[in-house]
């Protein structure tokens, strides 16, 4: 039979819950076992109570994993009932989730400089593996992009770990470039040598970068979002339609190989 | 807590919906599968579906409604990729139900001899008539006692083993005769109720396609009333399907009359639920002072 998924179910406790951009939270959670099995590019799947009405559970990446603390961050933007009651958690606050889920991203073992791109709410999981690599001594660049400067996040991490340019760009052009964060990616692209580009983000953000990478001939891999039930492959609801067929963003992503992606 | 759905004989009385619990093996790290009565299996054709295109899940309070279209691999890759797990779950004494996927009765019959060549471990087979995201068959042949009949009566000629009919949500007592008298060992009531949730903001669709599927306990009262409708109909045995969150919801079906209950859209949330269910089960029936849970089949009092 095929591997069932890595998930497993996970209680966990509040640690902090703050605002850190507008209608952006970074929760931090106690979670031991998960803390150490998550690897960058998956996602957790996490109980949100209080509802009797709202079932399902709401699907998240992270963006730092501390397995000596034994605790997970997650930077969640406020776009339903789900994360207006999440935002609202406490310390001590306690639920359970599922995770982690799929498989993260799949940097080439000799990579030695790296172009990760992300927009808006996608900024959380191109960051955890910016920090992985820049940790291996991999050069990273970053461009990171939202709608406007008081919803931008991560662009002081990018700094702080050591990233050789970040590129900002906002939509309204209150920070940065005023644009999308794809026309700096896609100069670093045409300008610098990459042996590998990361990207999360809105749909078309993510198939204009994969289509700048391809133009220099760089692998490139996107983290899909999909409207999803369980998480764990058994409803066939997350579906990404590849040149392979239909696959599940849950088990077969949520980090895909860009050129195989057909519908963004 | 034994019950014999249709020549199913299950070693108690839950199953899971088919389309909520994979194949089974989803769920092996997740749960003891192995406590459950029986397993049914996602729909699978002859050849294999690609399915809808996304978004195919769209949240609704106290539900959901998907537009899965039965993606699968197709029988034989089912057969060979899950099988094994499948067959050693049978191994361990919860029964395996296959679905039987097609969009007419040329497809469901050779699906189901494909089924009884590869898959000589599984119990049963359901005949899914009733998905009502499939366009050029499914629900409509499913919706009427003369296409719900052809079907059975085609596929009743390929095996003798025990099969089931899962049933649209519309005419449930008049279907349920026809396909009692063209020989279906049991019913599988009911599959998801067709549904339209519109973003007001787009005008569009929230799904991929117009409709969905709608399921979850928000449709468990309409589960329950039809599910006692066919009990009243029929004499074979009925699967109790829709919205089943606890014990209690699971005992509804019991009284109203089904014979086995089968967890859903809970499998997602809380993928041991079932388990969790079948003990709350047990629970009731103790305190219902009975010692055994068929005393409680259709114990439904007005």
């Amino acid at each position: 039979m095929p591997n069932p998924s890595p998930a497993r179910m996970h209680d966990f406790e509040v640690v902090s819950n703050e605002k850190i951009a507008d209608g952006i939270f970074s929760l931090v959670i106690s979670a031991p076992r998960l803390a150490s099995a998550l690897k960058p590019g998956q996602f957790v799947n996490i109980r949100v109570p209080g509802d009797p009405s709202d079932l399902l559970r709401v699907p998240l990446s992270y963006v730092a994993a501390d397995p000596e603390r034994g605790t997970v961050e997650i930077w969640y933007a406020v776009v339903g009932k789900g994360t207006q009651r999440m935002s609202e958690w406490g310390r001590g606050f306690t639920s359970d989730l599922l995770g982690p889920g799929g498989h993260g991203w799949g940097v080439p073992e000799n990579a030695r400089r790296v172009l990760v791109v992300g927009g808006g709410i996608g900024v959380p999981p191109v960051l955890c593996l910016a920090r992985e690599l820049a940790e291996a001594g991999i050069a990273v660049d970053a461009c990171v992009g939202s709608a406007t400067a008081a919803k931008l996040v991560g662009v002081e991490d990018f700094e702080a770990l050591g990233a050789g340019e970040v590129r900002v760009a906002t939509d309204d052009g209150t920070a940065g470039f005023h644009g999308f964060c794809t026309e700096p990616a896609a100069e670093l692209l045409a300008c610098r040598e990459y042996d590998y580009v990361a990207t999360c983000g809105p749909g078309i953000m993510m198939s204009r970068v994969a289509a700048s990478a391809a133009e220099a001939g760089v692998y490139c891999e996107a983290s899909l979002e999909r409207m999803m039930s369980c998480g764990f492959g058994a409803c066939g609801t997350c579906n990404v339609e590849t040149t392979g067929g239909m696959q599940g963003a849950c088990m077969c992503g949520p980090v895909f190989d860009a050129t195989k992606v057909v519908v963004w | 807590m034994a019950v014999d759905f249709g020549g199913v004989k299950m070693k108690n009385p839950i199953n899971t919906a088919s389309g909520t619990f994979g194949y089974g093996w989803q769920f092996s790290e997740l749960m003891d599968v192995s406590q459950l009565g029986a397993i049914t299996t996602k729909g699978c054709a002859a050849e294999p579906w690609a399915g809808n295109p996304a978004p195919r899940m769209a949240e609704v309070p106290g539900g959901m409604m998907n537009s899965v279209g039965l993606q699968n691999p197709g029988v034989p890759a089912f057969a060979e990729q899950s099988g094994p797990w499948l067959a050693d779950l049978t191994a361990k004494g919860t029964q395996v139900i296959c679905q039987v996927a097609g969009h007419s009765t040329e497809e469901y019959v050779r699906a189901l001899e494909m089924f009884v060549e590869l898959c000589p471990w599984a119990a049963g087979y359901e005949l899914n008539v009733s998905c009502p995201n499939i366009a050029a068959g499914g629900a409509a042949c499913g919706s009427t006692p003369e296409g719900a009949s052809e079907v059975m009566r085609a596929c009743r000629k390929v095996t003798d083993k025990p099969l089931f009919v899962k049933m649209a949500p519309v005419r449930i007592p008049e279907i349920a005769r026809a396909l009692e008298a063209e020989g279906a060992d049991g019913l599988t009531v009911i599959n998801s109720i067709p549904g339209m949730s519109i973003d007001v903001h787009t005008r569009r669709s929230r799904l991929s396609k117009p409709t969905g599927g709608l399921s979850g306990p928000l449709c468990h009262p309409i589960a329950v009333r039809m599910v006692w409708e066919a009990a009243k109909a029929v004499d074979i045995p009925i699967c109790g399907v829709g919205g089943v969150m606890t014990g209690e919801d699971a005992a509804e079906f019991i009284l109203a009359g089904a014979c086995c209950v089968s967890v859903g859209m809970v499998n997602f949330v809380e993928p041991d639920a079932s388990i969790r269910i079948l003990h709350e089960l047990e629970a009731w029936a103790e305190s219902q002072g009975v010692r055994d849970i068929n005393e409680l089949i259709g114990a439904f009092e007005c």
